[in-house]
Parts: structure tokens; sequence; C-alpha cells
């Protein structure tokens, strides 16, 4: 099988590499770019672990070729720190305990991210919608709710 | 673990010598949201499958445009696209409200408006509406194109008659007359990321004088393939609307089910649903909740 040139920008640094044709997006940048903080839950787009922006977009990386990266702009969980210093939006989610076993945060921070960056101003409803493609099975979703209120309101 | 080529075609024509090429080894990807749960799975229905062809980057096959009250749609059209799209919210709501039910923002970032016509899932939320709008699609190859109204593409749970080198390139609709009232209703297990138990989608038309002139009941995952159910709108056709028409066109849709799709496990739940269902359908257009 031949491999597949991918030039992409992976949380703002240019990423030049040749990647199987089978290979998703997730597998490339667990394996090949050690960017683990992306999970695999369910495999089949059901869950959201595995949650990334692409292009200012949530995506499923385990439902995305990554030969179909080129030339895309991707956002991972990784990404969110600037000088060391967490994200606002994770310092909320610590905050507000808004996780217990961890495995569903980095997908539910990014699509928060992603809710808060196109609405900066979000109702209950909105936040509920944007997260609705990541199952949380500790929280309950409130304390997840209130982190990103938080956030919305801090920002105002 | 399935392993197969990848083409990433510029344009349509490249896409189409590509599936000449490779005919019935090859599949085309867009979105990837069900391809990609089915090269998981390995599922049968993709087996052969040796090339990928990925149409996302053709940008040529993203627009939506109205030409003299004809709506078009290119395939790889996401369904966030349709509904953030403010000319679709009034020349088909029905469709906008269809594609904001699909999986979740993420599916719904990725999936396009092409794919989900051609998985041919009987379980599609934005096919009812499609088929309510009377919708056609364009099918381009090496040897040409043809437009063909979608509901004759359909042969069976997922499968077209889509020939192997043909590429859909394009969905295409008539606005509706803006005394059209619609609505769209999807009952899944709970409100994101569930697969539609059934669906459906209508469209009623009324005169200054509350006679319904025109009426189109599409139900999703009830037919053994895609399409309206004309016995039920012949009851409402002629008619002003009221409780027990509405209920009666829900009892036929149901009736029609039983016929067309046999007594399955299922039918002694889905029979009285999408008789009720269907009823308050045709309420919510016109805004009797």
């Amino acid at each position: 099988m031949d491999k597949v040139k991918v030039n992409m920008v992976v949380n703002g640094n240019p990423v030049s590499i040749e990647v199987k044709p089978y290979a998703r997006l997730l597998d490339v940048l667990r394996e090949d770019l050690s960017l683990t903080g992306t999970k695999e839950g369910c495999g089949v787009g059901e869950c959201g672990a595995c949650t990334v922006i692409v292009d200012g977009e949530t995506v499923n990386s385990c439902l995305t070729l990554a030969a179909s990266m080129d030339g895309k702009h991707i956002t991972t969980i990784e990404g969110l720190m600037e000088n060391e210093k967490l994200h606002p939006i994770q310092e909320a989610f610590i905050k507000h305990n808004a996780l217990q076993c961890g495995f569903c945060t980095p997908g539910l921070i990014l699509s928060a991210k992603a809710l808060l960056d196109s609405n900066p101003n979000p109702t209950t409803e909105d936040i509920k919608v944007a997260i609705s493609g990541n199952l949380c099975r500790c929280t309950g979703y409130q304390q997840v709710i209130d982190a990103i209120k938080e956030v919305a309101e801090k920002t105002r | 673990m399935m392993r197969f080529n990848y083409y990433r075609p510029a344009s349509v024509k490249e896409a189409c010598e590509l599936l000449n090429q490779y005919q019935g080894e090859a599949k085309v990807i867009a979105g990837g949201t069900d391809l990609m749960v089915q090269i998981r799975d390995e599922d049968k229905k993709i087996a052969g499958m040796k090339v990928v062809i990925d149409i996302s980057h053709i940008n040529e096959l993203r627009y939506i445009q109205e030409e003299d009250n004809v709506i078009h749609i290119g395939t790889i059209v996401t369904h966030d696209q349709i509904y953030n799209s403010p000319m679709l919210r009034t020349a088909a709501p029905l469709l906008s409200e269809a594609c904001n039910t699909v999986g979740s923002p993420q599916i719904r970032h990725r999936g396009t408006i092409g794919g989900s016509i051609c998985n041919a899932s009987p379980a599609a939320d934005p096919v009812p509406a499609l088929v309510a709008l009377n919708a056609k699609v364009k099918l381009e190859s090496v040897r040409g194109e043809r437009v063909v109204p979608m509901v004759e593409i359909f042969e069976k749970p997922y499968k077209t008659n889509i020939a192997p080198d043909e590429l859909l390139t394009e969905v295409s609709f008539k606005r509706l007359p803006g005394s059209a009232r619609t609505s769209f209703i999807k009952l899944g297990r709970r409100k994101a990321l569930a697969i539609a138990r059934m669906n459906v989608a209508v469209v009623l038309v009324l005169d200054e004088n509350d006679v319904i002139t025109e009426a189109r009941i599409a139900p999703g995952s009830v037919l053994p393939k895609p399409g309206r159910v004309s016995e039920a709108e012949a009851i409402l056709v002629g008619q002003k609307p009221t409780a027990e028409l509405f209920e009666s066109a829900g009892k036929k849709v149901a009736e029609v089910m039983v016929e067309k799709s046999g007594i399955r496990w299922s039918t002694p739940y889905k029979e009285p649903v999408i008789a009720v269902l269907t009823r308050r359908a045709l309420d919510q257009a016109l805004g009797v909740e």
C-alpha cells in the first residue's frame, strides 16, 4: 500500500508526514506524533473521547482518515497550554471537579473550546448541544456545564 | 484490519476517471462517518474494497445554490453546513431540522448529505426530509451524467443502484411554496448520538379556505425503502385539518408499513408509534403542539 504525504498544522506546528492510507487521524496523533492525550473510546464515533478540532470544528479522530488531513489545522488537548499555564477551560474543569476518571476529559474540553471560540456567550442549551457528542460516565455532566459556564462568564 | 490505497482527486473529472478505473473495488469517502465504521467492522457491505477515493477536497462539490426556485446542494456539503444555511431554513426547514438531528456535533461537522444518501441507511435522518422535498440526485461518470428522482436509487437497506463508476455529485429540489407548512420528527433512544428508531417528515400546503391542497408524508425506518405514503396523503388532500383526520392519516401510515414491510419482531412497537409520530408531525407542521 502506498503511503500518503500529508502536510498539516498540529497545535500550531507544521507537520509533514507520510501516513499509511488506512491510518486514522487518531492513530497518527497517538502513534506517530506521540500526542496520547487524544483517547480512543469506542472507535466508531459514539463516545467522543477522540475529539479533536479540525479547522475550528470538532471531529471524531477515529472516523477521520489521516490521509484526508492535508492542509488542515488540528488542535489536540496538548495544544491548549500556553507558556506552561493551563487553559482557562482546563482550570475550570479542575475547580468544578468536572472529571473523575478523566478518560473523556480531553474530548470534552476540546468540544468546550470549539464552542467558546465560535460562541463566547453560550446558553445552557448551547453548551448541552456542544458536548452532546461526548459521553461521560462519571460526572453526570452538570459539573462540566458549570465549568464551561464559568469560563464564558469570566471572559465576558 | 482492512488495507486499501488512497486517492485524493482534485476534480469531479479525476474522481470519475478513478471510479471508472477501479469500478467495484473503489469506495468514495467524504466525511467518513459511515464508511470508517464499516472499515473498522470489516463489514461485508464493503468486501473487496481495495481503493478509497477521497472527494472531501473537491471544492467544486461544496455549494448551496438557488436557481429558478430550485435549490442545488453539492454532495460534500455537511449536515452542519445545511443546518447553518439561512436560505435552507426558509426554503426547506424540514431538511435543516433533519440534518441537525444527525449523530452529534462531531458527526455533523464531517458527515455529508451525499454520503447520507449513498449509505442508504433506512434510519438516515436527512433522507425522509429529501423524500418529502421530492429531491433529485445527479450522478456523474465518464459516460456522462443523469439526474433521477432520489427515491429511484434505493434498492433495499444499505443498497443503491448507483453504478460502480458513478459519483453522486448533487441533490436538488424545488423551493417549497411560502404557504407550505413542514415538520420533521425523530424518535431515538436518547436525544444525541442515537440512530433513529423511526422518523417522519411532512409537508402540508393549505389554500385560503384552510383546505389541504397538497400533503407529503415520508417516514423513515418504516418502509422497505424510502418513499412517500400516498395512501395516507390521499386521506388529507381536499379536507380541512382536524384531529380525527390527522389521526386517521397516522393510522394509514402504520397500516401501509405492515402491508409493505410485513410483521416483524418490532411491529407491535412500531405500528402504534408510527401512527402517533405521523399525527404529531402533522400537528407540528400546523403549529399545534
